[in-house]
């Protein structure tokens, strides 16, 4: 025994051990968020649960399992339920996703083993996606063209669904291209001409003959607009002429205008790789899509990309600043105890809390930089303000600030990392200590900048709370980036993934539909930090094979 | 314990030199690192177009010496310098002497090859792109006549923009020199040059040296003492800080004036 210590091998296996309990709650983590958060694409099987309740009410539930569990029968009698004297001590109940959220009281139901009388696949039933109050389970049951029904048999019947369903979508989208480009054009002229004329007014130079100008460019847009808004309106219209009419569950008959419905599937119909095919079409949808119903429905690619905007501001922020001030803390300061101190100083930065990063960034950014910005540059646009407000600027700033010690220090590193051989003989060369830096240092240190740069953007993409402060927003209508001028919009507001889980698993009105979106969005914005850092480590591979120190 | 205060470094020929034949003239040279003095009162003339070698123990100052000369020492903050080298009857430790200027005059090889990280190409017309050169045909003229005046040319000028770290240590060396000559300058400081080569590189460089005193003036230190009387003109031997001896080389290992110098150079310390 005393042999086996000294051998070191529970060293070796103490260790091992550390590393595979790290390994595995990385791992086990990576599983139950992926897992999670994928299986909600899959498209579940839909059931007909045929019910008799205690009062010998017979009713059909058409619907999702969505979760199941065990109770204990004692607890069930305690929560006032009666007639179960004859059932074991514990009992199966079932979550079932209804949907028809606008006909039911609940959408999502519970429902004990005890009072199902048949459970079967319900076939032919197809799941709508709507635009509005969630998902609709029924079973198709007509075609309308106007007013007019159409003669159609039931495989018929999902075809002319297709077509015409494409038809709609298409008209939607015309819409949907008209709103974000020209009449947001035409809005964004008119603001601008509207603070022009502010503008001139302010300076004292507004003359009757500018203010005509103005009338009259502005006259001409709005001219534009109404053209623009009757095409939206016969858009709208030409969608909403076909409508589907669809018995629920209850046998009652529901008629939806196609211009509501984004998507319909049959879920039981579907072959293995048409629903492989399907998920994937589903995570392409929720990658690419604006978020509907308070974000508990469609997509999340404004956060998507507002967290990878706002990353790469941060990072094009934070670099010159850290680097900058590595070279003058590492190279030209004095080696003294002030040095010593401003390091410390700045290696204990990054243990503040960042609430305090956010605080720091809406009183200093947002109010003093932002508020006097808007003075001397937005006048025209007081009172509202244009930069004086919580922004995506304003969130990379933060956390370019909360982020600066660690490039700071991962830069000190690698420039003392630099063999002073390399120094000397650019200095014997003629160069001159800055050349000597430019030339050999920084390009040699610059393995180590992308570290500490990985290491930023690793903490910066998973950081919510200073945000809620400097600049996120639950919903943001408009992108940071877009093809009005000036196409860069660094005021806006914008949405973060981290931000998002935050909202729609504890902010959303309903929470059962939402839970699945946390574990997806959770699991995005993983893949998202760990594409950024594969990225950056890419590039960090890439400088070091170049730049190999001398190996001797 | 040898008493070496009443020694006093002469040597006739050396003594004679004409200002014209003179390269550096060190005068009076103290250096201190602190408290501690490492430079002891050294006073010499190096003559143009001569290979002169700084011999003796480690630690007794030759490689501070070199150092001096073109002001390498000024990056360690706690030096300080008392007395003159001249350069051409200027002192280079003059207030008005810009120091990246005088390094282009006189160049240094180090101990260790230590080529950038950058191309063949790139290396050797480094010196020059800080002057602000950047015209393709001066650089590539300047690149091929330094690489053949450091005798590598033939080796690598069908890779000239590979980078410099594939080469061999022997080759990286030489890289270094055909660096420190592309700039032209007046003198070469090569600081053990070879004490991190294998024996046949050792031997290219020593040839080499033999060439580049046509051209330059070699100062080289060496603790090699067949090598200093292989490659040198005159031979400086230092011991503990002080000039102890300095001559002409074959005077020096055949016939030295010192007690101390004839010990080293018979291996009897060191």
């Amino acid at each position: 025994m005393g042999k086996w210590f000294k051998s070191g091998t529970p060293w070796i296996w103490m260790t091992g051990g550390a590393v595979s309990l790290s390994l595995i709650a990385v791992i086990g983590l990576f599983l139950l968020i992926g897992w999670r958060g994928l299986s909600f694409f899959w498209p579940a099987t839909v059931y007909e649960f045929s019910m008799q309740n205690e009062q010998g009410q017979q009713s059909v539930l058409i619907g999702e399992i969505y979760d199941q569990e065990h109770v204990l029968k004692q607890q069930l009698i305690d929560g006032g339920v009666t007639g179960l004297e004859d059932y074991p001590e514990s009992l199966e109940r079932f979550l079932i996703k209804t949907g028809n959220r606008e006909y039911v009281d609940l959408d999502f139901q519970w429902i004990l083993e005890t009072i199902i009388q048949g459970k079967n696949i319900a076939h032919d039933v197809v799941v709508f996606e709507r635009t509005k109050n969630g998902n609709f389970y029924g079973y198709l049951d007509s075609i309308n063209e106007g007013e007019q029904k159409l003669n159609l048999d039931q495989d018929g019947l999902v075809d002319e669904l297709n077509l015409r369903l494409e038809r709609a979508l298409e008209f939607r989208d015309k819409e949907h291209g008209l709103l974000t480009g020209d009449i947001g054009r035409i809005n964004n002229d008119l603001d601008r001409i509207r603070l022009k004329q502010r503008k001139l007014e302010l300076d004292g130079e507004l003359t009757e003959q500018k203010i005509a100008e103005f009338k009259a460019s502005s006259d001409a847009l709005r001219a534009e607009y109404l053209g623009l808004e009757s095409e939206l309106f016969s858009y709208r219209d030409q969608a909403k002429r076909d409508s589907v009419v669809v018995k629920d569950m209850t046998g009652r008959l529901v008629t939806m205008p196609l211009s509501y419905i984004l998507d319909f599937y049959q879920p039981n119909d579907m072959s293995f790789m048409q629903k492989v095919g399907h998920w994937f079409h589903q995570v392409y949808k929720f990658v690419s899509s604006d978020p509907r119903e308070a974000n508990t429905e469609g997509g999340v690619f404004p956060a998507i990309f507002g967290t990878v905007f706002m990353v790469m501001l941060m990072a094009v922020i934070v670099t010159p600043f850290g680097v900058v001030a590595a070279i003058y803390l590492h190279e030209y300061a004095g080696k003294n105890n002030i040095t010593k101190f401003i390091r410390i100083a700045v290696i204990n930065l990054s243990g503040v809390p960042s609430i305090v990063y956010g605080v720091f960034g809406l009183g200093f950014f947002v109010y003093i930089l932002g508020g006097s910005i808007d003075q001397l540059l937005y006048p025209e646009a007081l009172p509202s303000p244009t930069f004086g407000s919580p922004g995506v600027l304003w969130s990379a700033l933060t956390l370019a600030i909360l982020t600066l010690p660690v490039v700071i220090v991962s830069t000190e590193e690698g420039l003392s990392r630099i063999p002073s051989t390399l120094r000397e003989g650019s200095l014997a060369l003629g160069a001159t200590k800055s050349e000597t830096l430019w030339r050999i240092v920084i390009p040699m240190a610059s393995p180590a900048i992308m570290t500490g740069l990985i290491l930023a953007v690793a903490r910066a993409a998973g950081e919510v709370a200073p945000l809620m402060l400097v600049g996120v927003v639950k919903i943001a209508p408009t992108l940071p980036v877009d093809g009005n001028f000036p196409f860069l919009h660094l005021d806006r507001k914008f949405m973060h993934l981290g931000f998002h889980i935050y909202d729609v698993g504890f902010q959303s009105p309903n929470v059962e539909a939402a839970r699945p979106l946390v574990y997806a969005t959770s699991f995005l914005l993983v893949t998202v930090i760990i594409g950024l850092n594969l990225a950056a480590i890419a590039i960090r591979n890439n400088l070091r094979e170049k730049y190999r120190a001398l190996e001797h | 314990m040898i008493d070496f205060s009443n020694i006093n470094p002469k040597s006739a020929d050396l003594d004679e030199l004409t200002p014209e034949n003179t390269a550096l003239e060190i005068k009076n040279l103290d250096l201190f690192y602190g408290d501690k003095q490492a430079l002891h009162n050294v006073s010499m003339k190096i003559p143009k177009g001569k290979v002169t070698a700084f011999i003796g123990p480690s630690g007794c100052g030759k490689s501070t010496l070199l150092r001096c000369i073109n002001r390498m020492n000024d990056l360690v903050e706690i030096c300080r310098v008392d007395g003159n080298i001249e350069l051409q009857g200027i002192n280079i430790y003059d207030k008005s002497v810009d120091v990246a200027s005088l390094r282009r005059r006189i160049g240094m090889v180090f101990q260790r090859p230590n080529p950038f990280p950058k191309s063949i190409y790139e290396n050797v017309v480094y010196g020059l792109r800080l002057q602000g050169i950047n015209d393709r045909r001066t650089l590539d003229e300047a690149c091929e006549t330094s690489l053949r005046g450091a005798a590598l040319w033939n080796e690598v000028k069908d890779r000239l923009h590979d980078n410099a770290f594939g080469l061999s240590g022997g080759q990286q060396q030489r890289l270094v020199i055909a660096r420190a000559i592309a700039i032209g300058p007046e003198v070469l400081l090569l600081d053990e040059p070879t004490s991190a080569l294998d024996p046949i590189s050792t031997l290219t460089i020593e040839e080499l040296i033999t060439e580049l005193k046509k051209k330059f003036t070699v100062v080289i230190v060496t603790h090699n003492m067949q090598q200093a009387a292989r490659v040198s003109d005159q031979t400086a031997f230092m011991y503990m800080g002080k000039l102890i001896e300095y001559s002409d080389t074959n005077t020096l290992f055949t016939s030295p004036k010192q007690k101390q110098t004839e010990d080293y150079i018979t291996g009897r310390y060191g």
